[in-house]
């Protein structure tokens, strides 16, 4: 059985490192880049972000990774999973000191979390209930995962929701519609719990059991 | 350049890790000084309580276990226990096979003199064989091993047994470099073993290595999972936090009450005659390996501790480092002959072990490091099988 | 609901885990990797390395150990980071944007700044500004001074500022820093419990989250920070090096209290 290949996408943010070390750990091949024929010979794609809505979509423009992302993802249908900034730059708009443009895949805005009572940014690990079967989650039920964040991802369409937490009101926690996935917490920083979310990844993007 | 402790003798080069004070004083020597103000009979009164909480009613099985080498500290923690504690225990010992006759009389003699029930535990000894060699190579220490059982065979036999008590006896590495406050009331943990006790390596590492050692020889060295420990609620007591340690007194109190033997002759690399019975090597070649590692040896652990009870000055303590801590030991011919290995490769691979944050080779390729008593040495090392008779230890440059 | 955080805190002197007393007594533990390895298979909630070495020197000391000393704090940190899924603060010793960014793309997910901070405070706003408020936080070490008044101190806790520990968090809360680390000189490594009175102040009067740290002595003490003095992590030195599986008899602890922990 060969190995399933990653790529991440590199557009110089988002906390790399670690995601890296967690996908090497499960016993991936894991590739930075952001060059079309690198991010094509993947199996499955990483979308990681960390910072504002703005701030990505700019570095993304500048890289000319939109078009790239949009062949591959919505022409190709390679599975992608969005990590915190990298699930937000999926909506359409973004509203974090202004109006952006997203990436438009997923039919939701993203604004600010501000419920009166709570502390912002979000930051600790939170329950997360799981509103429907995903292909992150084969089989299990609530956990707690680890998030850091103050925006989040405002779904229209309430059948791209996999899972919700709550700070103060519920928000998206996780979407999924085809090969587009994404979450608001960290899996790679959220030990056990987080890693079998990014081993089901993996295992959905090569259509076999991985051995980790 | 190597600086030592203005108050005991203990080197920056030590085996344990050590800090130093503006004053220049080691963490060890200022943790022995807490001694003075603990309130011991509070501690005795804790230790009491904590003794109640673990005591079988029914007798149904044992209060707890200590781990016991048959050395002195073993004979003084059952003692404890039994008399004081009044507790029913479990004595278990690995045997790493290195017994001395008067160490291995004392450690049969204590299920008699002290009415308890002991396992004995031995390893089969191919297997301790090419440890020893392999652990010689692999990391300059032949009694790795015993680090090992001594630290792990204890905790299997308690998840066995589902005796969730052990008494250990002093921390080592509180005691001799104050790694530990006394009032944090530390206890043995899976941590302490890997990382201190068996300087990072386990059973797994020995797999594999040259000496073909399967994974079946090493049944007795795996330490208890986490699960395990939780299950049986294991805990790792050390009595040295709840009795004011004086490793002279107790051990004079043992031979008086319980006719524990000391060692008829005297050791060739330390002045004390009550320590290390159980293991020949452990004041033999096992600590001439700390002298060609860190450049000091088992006397200045003795004198350290014995500056610090207050029964030698630093001054005395200097003479008699000078004297022993560089000794090569006789108990060296045993072991070549056990492993089936020369004195010359033995020296090679000694060698490859030297701290080179503490010594240099001289243009005459000798060896040479700085002395407590100042100036520097070269340490010539002596031959034992090429010259039968008495060997020679002079010091040059001294 | 969001959960109460319990974290580990690993002080780094030349290369070495130490036991930290009053901010002046180091006691050498051991190599920080080890207990990297103990914190993971106990799954405590984050991890948190002050390097508070004052020289340049990273020598543990010997060479025959299976784990070999690594090449400065920033080699402890690559390989710490390796292993550690869950979220890793690396503070102690940053001073530019330079420092911050090294230490980012090793692995670490935030750092902690001290002394820069109070230097130069506009260092928050563009260390915010480019990594993101969630990645700074901004340490604050209390000492009481001679008037009985809690005072915020520099440099490893020795130089006093004159600043009062609530003003000089609410700033850092406004300049853009993520959370506060909020640590007691007088209580560290005693023993004695938290200093909840300092923890409520500066807690109630900010909207970021409060980590507590200084002086906890019984895993009950973690419960009373959160509680009473309504502090959203817990932080400790010394105490998890006492006893086995201590982060999961503290959590244990703070269940039975009755606080809303991870299980």
């Amino acid at each position: 059985m060969s190995t399933v290949t990653t790529a991440i996408v590199d557009y110089g943010l988002g906390n790399v490192a670690s995601v890296r070390n967690a996908l090497t750990y499960l016993g991936t091949e894991v590739t930075l880049s952001s060059d079309f024929a690198v991010l094509d010979q993947a199996d499955c794609l990483i979308l990681p972000g960390v910072g504002s809505f703005e701030d990505g979509m700019k570095k993304l423009q500048g890289l000319d990774l939109i078009p790239i992302l949009n062949e591959l993802v919505i022409n190709k249908g390679k599975p992608i999973l969005g990590i915190c900034l990298g699930m937000q730059l999926m909506a359409k708009r973004g509203f974090e000191n202004g109006e952006f443009e997203g990436l438009g895949w997923i039919d939701a805005e993203v604004q600010k979390l501000s419920v009166s009572g709570v502390k912002i940014p979000h930051v600790g690990w939170n329950e997360t209930n799981i509103s429907r079967q995903s292909k992150l989650w084969p089989e299990v039920p609530t956990q707690c995962f680890y998030y850091v964040h103050s925006y989040h991802m405002v779904c229209n369409d309430l059948s791209d929701i996999a899972a919700l937490c709550h700070h103060g009101k519920n928000f998206t926690a996780a979407i999924e519609r085809n090969n587009i996935m994404g979450v608001q917490f960290h899996p790679e920083k959220s030990q056990k719990d987080g890693l079998s979310v990014l081993k089901a990844f993996l295992t959905e993007a090569r259509g076999a059991e991985i051995l980790c | 350049m190597v600086h030592y402790c203005s108050k005991c003798v203990y080197p920056n080069s030590s085996a344990v890790p050590l800090g130093f004070n503006e004053n220049m004083v080691c963490t060890g020597c200022q943790v022995s000084e807490q001694r003075i103000d603990i309130d011991w009979n509070a501690r005795l009164e804790r230790i009491k309580k904590i003794a109640d909480e673990y005591r079988v009613a029914d007798g149904s099985n044992y209060d707890c276990i200590i781990p016991v080498s048959g050395g002195k500290d073993s004979w003084f923690q059952t003692y404890f226990v039994k008399e004081v504690l009044n507790l029913n225990p479990l004595l278990v010992t690995y045997n790493g096979n290195n017994y001395m006759d008067v160490g291995l009389r004392n450690l049969r003699k204590m299920r008699e003199v002290f009415g308890c029930d002991h396992i004995f535990f031995s390893p089969n000894i191919d297997l301790l064989k090419k440890l020893n060699r392999l652990c010689f190579k692999k990391m300059g220490d032949m009694n790795w091993h015993a680090h090992c059982g001594i630290f792990t065979y204890p905790v299997v036999a308690a998840v066995q047994h589902k005796v969730p008590l052990i008494f250990w006896g002093e921390h080592g590495y509180l005691d001799l470099g104050g790694m530990f406050s006394l009032d944090d009331l530390v206890e043995m943990t899976a941590k302490f073993r890997l990382e201190h006790a068996q300087r990072g390596f386990d059973w797994f590492d020995m797999i594999d290595e040259g000496e073909n050692i399967r994974a079946g020889d090493l049944i007795w060295a795996r330490y208890p999972t986490d699960d395990q420990l939780e299950e049986v609620d294991i805990r790792g007591i050390y009595l040295g936090n709840y009795v004011e340690w004086d490793a002279n007194k107790q051990t004079k109190e043992m031979i008086e009450k319980y006719g524990f033997e000391v060692a008829p002759e005297p050791f060739e690399r330390t002045y004390r005659t009550m320590s290390n019975l159980d293991d020949m090597h452990e004041n033999g070649i096992h600590d001439y390996l700390k002298f060609i590692k860190f450049g000091y040896g088992r006397c200045s652990d003795h004198c350290t501790k014995d500056i610090r009870l207050g029964l030698m000055s630093r001054e005395q303590a200097i003479e008699k480092v000078r004297a022993m801590d560089h000794i090569k030991p006789r108990d060296l011919l045993r072991w070549l002959a056990y492993v089936e290995m020369s004195e010359d490769e033995f020296d090679e691979i000694a060698d490859s072990f030297r701290d080179p944050r503490v010594w240099t080779k001289t243009s005459d390729g000798l060896w040479e490091k700085d002395n407590i008593w100042g100036g520097r040495s070269a340490y010539p090392v002596p031959k034992l099988t090429s010259n039968s008779s008495a060997v020679p230890h002079s010091l040059i440059g001294v | 609901m969001l959960k109460k955080r319990l974290i580990p805190c690993l002080f780094l002197k030349n290369g070495f885990l130490v036991r930290s007393e009053r901010f002046t007594n180091h006691q050498y533990l051991g190599n920080a990797l080890h207990q990297v390895e103990r914190f993971n298979a106990w799954a405590v909630d984050e991890l948190i390395y002050i390097d508070i070495t004052s020289d340049d020197s990273y020598d543990v000391g010997r060479d025959d150990l299976k784990i070999k000393s690594e090449d400065g704090a920033l080699g402890i940190l690559e390989v710490v980071a390796k292993g550690c899924f869950m979220p890793l603060t690396f503070g102690g010793r940053i001073n530019t944007v330079q420092d911050i960014s090294d230490r980012v793309k090793r692995g670490a997910d935030k750092v902690t700044i001290n002394s820069q901070a109070l230097r130069t405070p506009d260092f928050i706003t563009e260390s915010a500004r480019i990594f993101g408020s969630q990645c700074i936080i901004v340490s604050i070490d209390v000492a009481t001074n001679a008037n009985g008044e809690y005072e915020v101190m520099s440099s490893g806790g020795k130089m006093p500022t004159g600043k009062k520990p609530v003003d000089w968090a609410k700033d850092a809360e406004k300049l853009g820093a993520g959370e506060i680390f909020l640590n007691s000189v007088d209580r560290d490594g005693t023993g004695k419990g938290y200093d909840l009175a300092l923890i409520k102040e500066v807690a109630d009067a900010l909207s970021i989250p409060v980590i507590a740290c200084g002086g906890v002595g019984q895993f009950e003490d973690f419960g009373l920070a959160l509680r009473d003095g309504h502090a959203d992590a817990a932080a400790a030195g010394n105490i998890f090096h006492f006893t086995e599986l201590s982060a999961k008899k503290a959590r244990k602890t703070l269940i039975k209290m009755g606080l809303n922990v991870r299980n």
